[in-house]
């Protein structure tokens, strides 16, 4: 079973290869016997992945540990979710879970556009192709998941216990599809330049696929936050770790590119622009990956595997020289017909934003590959922190913050002094008077205070210009057809869900930039050994110990549980419950810390150690509007939902456009 | 070129070069070496007197030492791993370890560790510790499962005799 598993891998490759040949003759000799047969290729790659997918994931499931892969990450015991999610969980397995997507995703774009007699969508096929190859060469020839051990063992080596929860479930397959998922904008902005169609046709066409991916990728990162912070269990959510920071980096080149081809859409500008910000987006994806698996940055996540490493270099260098070349040889047909008329205009705005997003992402960026660059240019490693990363993102975060009050609100070509006073006067008043009554509650005394009190102003301002706007759009809708406030809201939204959805996600974004300012600057922690009957202070909360309790779980984990009383003004408010499980076979122990969420602020209660005479270290963080940021999260969520809800209106003008579309290789028979 | 476009330029490369300019400050303020325990000591440790240095190694087994007055303040030793391995243990590949505060639950003998701080009287003090997040399970050798690598003559045997041998009964 496991070789027809090897042999579907091979044959997709196969497969992948002849179609990317037909497509490249097709093309040369305009050729439509060898369009049509290529035509089919991405459907049977598909079905050779699944199928190759599947067997492995039977492997994990029948607990078949002659697969090395499958003796490397499971066990007997192991439950059947992390079963199945060992399948992500090392190097060879999410190579094939990341084609999987891809073909997958591939499939999708192919039965999207199979009708619509596209210029552009044999080209857009054979680039996601040509990826494909690429990832299928890896499987086949590099890190094979069917690898077989030469004598089967009676048990596999089990999954980490630090992976045994339910993130591991969601945390990589979100991120995945986020990543793979802008290789589609990507394989048709490439085939946009190849044929010369270089209207906004190519962005429309993707502009689903950009969003969803944007979602998922954003998602991924809220979720990994999320992960660090409840099993992690050091207090924290983003260390600015290497691999961190490639999952970062796509979604802020992605992000200004979402915001970028607006301008192209409705003003014809930015085109050069937009096209290399979509390559620069699917550039950092592959980094992304190439960090992960490479080890050449050390992190506490890496796979190993250095060979691979070189393979996604190369894979690299190859696309952005030849997507380069490819700019740089429609550059002509990619001018604008209008440009930038003011400083003060939503056109700029958005510039500004573009630049400021790309600002961090180079600041990460930097930050990230600096040890290699250090050592190459002076022989020694040389490290950035923490203290970097805040340093500098952190005042560039800020004006971005403030864009965002700006640009949705700002008129377009020139904002006149009587329209900048229009629209922003009632928010700066907001926001100064939100300034004035912070400053007796919030302290002030480090920078870092100063730069959370200037954070929450500026968020009071972005928030009062969103509100704005769906007041005014409100009333102007009642204005002309007598509804309900609600009525107006709800159509005024759904008449507009791009709109109003991008809105919804600007405010889930000002709640995540709140909650970031506030548990970075006023986070507070004790740390202190207790004998049971004791208690610890931190802020007005007070917690005693008042027992130690041993809890076999299963016939492998065994759970130490420390009990707290948390006492809070006088009363009793939670019981804490920290504990560490220690897996049989294993020496080391997982900490599981325990969490009392707020609005306000976070209790989070470590059990460090323990004696045999039942004292404990008890580590205590107080951690304010950590749940801003997964509460803004989930804005974020509802908000994307809405803008991409399919718009009948839209679809309906969208085909029209279409069918008035040339045709290069429509087939002989319909 | 116009003064539109000069306007635009300058307003450009305003935000470009203060990014630039608040990235290479940060950089020389905070930026630290990173050495493994190896280099450290063939660079010897005067060089990096008063700075903030990471240095990466593996925990000497047995050299984890906890006060026992105060649980969070420990003492041990690091080297490269590659030392460890051939078990030899060259007295100026090891540096010495302190800190204080909660350790990883990854902080264990063998295990990789990251830390950061400043050398101070021929003493690593550590305000930060780092273990990896392992893909493999390093553990699970000390438990007796064998890695496919490393498959000793017992357990050849032991694989290989799936079933009981029985011989067969001669009976004369």
């Amino acid at each position: 079973m496991n070789q027809i598993g090897e042999f579907s891998l091979f044959l997709a490759l196969a497969t992948a290869v002849y179609g990317l040949v037909c497509y490249a003759m097709a093309v040369k000799g305009n050729r439509i016997d060898l369009y049509l047969s290529a035509d089919k290729t991405p459907l049977i790659v598909w079905g050779c992945v699944v199928i190759s997918s599947a067997i492995l994931l039977r492997a994990f499931l029948i607990n078949d540990f002659s697969l090395e892969y499958v003796w490397a990450y499971s066990n007997k015991e192991l439950d059947i979710f992390y079963k199945i999610s060992s399948f992500w969980g090392g190097q060879k397995g999410s190579l094939l879970f990341w084609t999987l997507i891809l073909t997958s995703y591939t499939a999708v774009v192919y039965f999207q556009n199979r009708k619509k007699n596209l210029e552009v969508f044999p080209y857009a096929l054979a680039v996601l192709l040509a990826i494909t190859t690429f990832f299928l060469f890896l499987l086949n020839f590099s890190t094979n998941p069917f690898e077989v051990l030469p004598l089967p063992p009676e048990d596999g080596r089990g999954l980490n216990p630090l992976l045994q929860n339910y993130w591991m479930v969601i945390h990589p397959p979100t991120l995945y599809l986020g990543y793979v998922g802008f290789t589609i904008p990507f394989a048709f902005a490439v085939g946009a330049l190849l044929t010369k169609n270089l209207d906004d046709g190519w962005i429309r066409l993707t502009r689903k696929w950009t969003l969803v991916s944007w979602f998922f990728l954003c998602m991924g990162n809220l979720f990994g936050a999320q992960w660090a912070y409840i099993e992690l269990g050091w207090g924290g959510y983003w260390a600015w770790d290497p691999v961190e920071n490639a999952a970062f980096m796509p979604l802020l080149v992605a992000t200004a590119y979402l915001h970028s081809v607006m301008i192209q859409e409705k003003k014809d500008m930015m085109k050069v622009w937009n096209m290399s910000l979509i390559l620069l987006t699917f550039v950092m994806t592959i980094f992304g990956t190439f960090i992960t698996r490479s080890g050449l940055i050390q992190s506490v996540h890496t796979f190993d595997e250095a060979t691979l490493g070189y393979y996604f270099l190369g894979f690299l260098f190859v696309i952005i020289a030849a997507s380069s070349a490819l700019i740089i040889s429609r550059l002509p047909l990619l001018k604008s017909k209008n440009e930038l008329d003011s400083f003060l205009s939503r056109e700029s705005s958005f510039l500004f934003n573009n630049l400021v997003l790309l600002g961090i992402a180079f600041a990460t960026f930097w930050g990230t590959i600096f040890p290699i660059v250090s050592e190459a240019f002076r022989g020694v490693k040389v490290t950035v922190g923490p203290p970097f990363y805040n340093q500098v993102n952190v005042p560039i975060g800020m004006t971005l913050l403030f864009l965002m009050g700006i640009g949705p609100v700002i008129a377009w070509r020139k904002a006149t002094w009587s329209n900048l006073k229009k629209n922003f006067a009632k928010p700066l008043i907001a926001g100064l008077v939100g300034a004035l009554l912070l400053v007796g509650f919030v302290p002030l005394n480090s920078k870092a205070e100063v730069f959370a009190y200037i954070t929450f102003v500026l968020c009071i301002f972005v928030l009062s210009t969103i509100f704005g706007e769906f007041y005014k759009g409100t009333v102007a809708r009642r204005e002309l057809r007598k509804e309900t406030v609600a009525e107006a809201l709800g159509s005024l939204v759904w008449k507009n869900k791009r709109r109003y959805g991008g809105y919804t996600v600007h405010i889930g974004v000002v709640l995540i930039f709140a909650g970031i300012a506030g548990s970075s600057a006023y986070s507070t922690n004790v740390e202190q050994h207790l004998r049971i009957g004791e208690s610890l202070k931190i802020k007005d909360y007070t917690l005693r110990y008042v027992k130690l309790t041993a809890v076999e779980a299963t016939n492998v984990k065994t759970r130490i549980i420390a009990e707290l009383e948390v006492i809070k003004n006088g009363r009793h408010l939670w019981t804490a419950r920290p504990e560490k499980e220690f897996y049989k076979g294993q020496n080391q122990p997982v900490s599981e810390v325990d969490l009392y969420s707020t609005w306000v602020e976070d209790l989070y209660v470590i059990l460090a150690d323990f004696r045999e005479d039942e004292s404990a270290t008890i580590k205590v963080y107080v951690n304010p509007m950590v749940s801003w940021l997964w509460r803004g999260g989930l804005v974020i969520a509802f908000g994307t939902v809405i803008a991409m809800w399919p718009d009948r209106q839209e679809r309906r003008r969208r085909l029209e456009r279409l069918k008035k579309q040339a045709a290069v290789f429509a087939p002989a028979q319909e | 070129m116009s003064p539109k476009k000069i306007k635009f330029m300058v307003g450009a490369a305003l935000i470009v070069g203060s990014i630039g300019y608040l990235i290479s400050t940060s950089i020389s303020k905070t930026s630290m070496y990173f050495v493994t325990v190896g280099e450290l000591a063939s660079r010897g440790m005067d060089s990096f007197q008063g700075e903030v240095l990471k240095v990466k190694g593996n925990v000497v087994k047995g050299s984890i030492v906890r006060n026992p007055k105060d649980f969070l303040d420990v003492a041990f030793v690091i080297a490269d791993k590659d030392v460890l391995g051939g078990k030899t243990e060259t007295k100026k590949s090891n540096l010495k370890v302190q800190y204080k505060g909660i350790t990883p639950d990854m902080f264990i003998d063998d295990g990789e560790v990251v830390v950061e701080g400043v050398i101070k009287g021929g003493v690593f003090h550590a305000n930060t510790l780092l273990t990896s997040c392992p893909s493999k399970y390093e553990a699970e050798r000390e438990a007796g499962k064998s890695h496919p690598d490393g498959l000793s003559t017992y357990d050849l045997k032991d694989s290989y005799q799936k079933k009981p041998i029985s011989a067969p009964k001669t009976t004369i």
